[in-house]
């Protein structure tokens, strides 16, 4: 599960748009800042965006603009965390996260407990990377313990989780993007997933009534 | 809001309509939704306004987002600039990318920008007289000429501007430029 880009002119080409289009959604705050990624190519200074976030991104834009201003389809999409908080019940019955996820790590707390969007998302993401059979369980119990601890230190920046392994060991890591990590040979890259989609991610499965 | 005279502003400034004449300094940013802006003018922080009119000499250190600016004068940003409407007549340098939706340009002196991207832009060099064109012969390097690394639009419409790359749907490359690769 490695960071895909597309260049801002295949993107074009894919959905269709135009660079009047992109600049205009950027100042109207529909594309976020930092997916736009300035990297060197042969041909010179190009740009770049994270390829699965950026095509949903601009689909989502292309549906709902024939319903709504650009200025309310900002606020739509703003990257904040919503206000939802669903009991443990409803999160089980919807199957927003796994059972398996909730037995394992939260089977002490009755199902009333509530869960706030930040603390779904914690769940949600050990739920991704294991049911995408790249992590076991204990992993995924650490990998927990690091969100809790660390994503509030985030501070709502943007940031991708990095998984890595080398000779068995395992370590995650919170990168503030954009970045380029690079390793010693041996250290497979796991999976690096960019939070702001597991956030978007979420929002749409909590969303589907 | 309306400062005469020589004033300087201790902190950020928000303001429904913003007069200023002379010069004037805000040591923080700038919030309005008109601001009508003569003389010499600075903004410490970011320059944030609904309509925007300035006459005279610009210096915003912070970025600039705007619905409508006209400038006569000079115009120097060291942030990004978003602009929905963009005319200016005089010299610019924008150390950061141009957003512009509609970016009409007319040159009497230098255009400077990291960047320029939007849906319609134009770029024109006021017509020269003798001694202009006398000074670009002699020492052309003070000719006012637009440098960017690139600009993309839609509608890109171009003289004496000289670029890495420029991008768009319709381009029209005029008297004057110099442009590394150009891309329709």
């Amino acid at each position: 599960m490695e960071q895909e880009l597309i260049s801002k002119k295949d993107l074009l080409d894919e959905k269709g748009i135009s660079y009047g289009q992109l600049y205009r959604w950027k100042r109207k705050r529909l594309i976020p800042e930092d997916w736009f990624i300035r990297k060197s190519t042969f041909t010179g200074q190009e740009t770049f965006f994270p390829k699965a976030l950026i095509l949903a991104r601009v689909d989502k834009i292309m549906n709902m603009k024939e319903d709504l201003s650009l200025d309310e389809l900002a606020d739509q999409l703003s990257p904040s965390f919503p206000d939802y908080e669903l009991r443990k019940a409803d999160v089980l019955k919807r199957n927003i996260v796994s059972h398996i996820v909730l037995d394992r790590f939260a089977s002490e707390e009755e199902e009333e407990v509530v869960y706030t969007f930040d603390k779904l998302l914690y769940f949600y993401v050990v739920d991704k990377l294991l049911l995408a059979g790249e992590m076991s369980m204990e992993e995924g119990e650490r990998l927990l313990g690091m969100l809790r601890e660390h994503f509030p230190k985030v501070e709502g920046k943007p940031c991708d989780l990095v998984f890595i392994r080398k000779m068995g060991v395992s370590s995650f890591a919170l990168l503030t993007v954009p970045a380029e990590l690079v390793f010693e040979s041996g250290v497979k890259v796991v999976a690096r997933i960019p939070l702001a989609q597991c956030v978007e991610e979420l929002k749409e499965r909590i969303m589907q009534a | 809001m309306r400062i005469d005279g020589v004033g300087t502003v201790e902190g950020d400034l928000s303001a429904g309509d913003f007069d200023c004449n002379g010069m004037t300094k805000i040591r923080g940013g700038l919030i309005a939704s008109e601001a009508d802006i003569d003389g010499l003018f600075t903004v410490d922080g970011h320059l944030s306004a609904g309509r925007a009119k300035i006459d005279g000499k610009a210096k915003v250190k912070g970025s600039v987002k705007a619905d409508v600016i006209a400038v006569h004068g000079m115009f120097d940003v060291n942030g990004d600039c978003e602009i929905e409407d963009f005319r200016i007549e005089g010299a610019f340098d924008v150390k950061g990318l141009l957003n512009a939706g509609k970016l009409d340009v007319l040159m009497h002196g230098y255009g400077k920008a990291r960047e320029i991207g939007g849906e319609r832009i134009r770029v024109r060099r006021r017509a020269s007289g003798v001694w202009s064109r006398l000074i670009a012969w002699v020492l052309p390097r003070y000719s006012p000429e637009l440098r960017t690394a690139f600009v993309e639009g839609d509608d890109v419409d171009l003289e004496y501007t000289e670029a890495e790359v420029v991008r768009g749907g319709r381009v029209v490359i005029g008297k004057g430029c110099k442009i590394g690769l150009v891309e329709y």
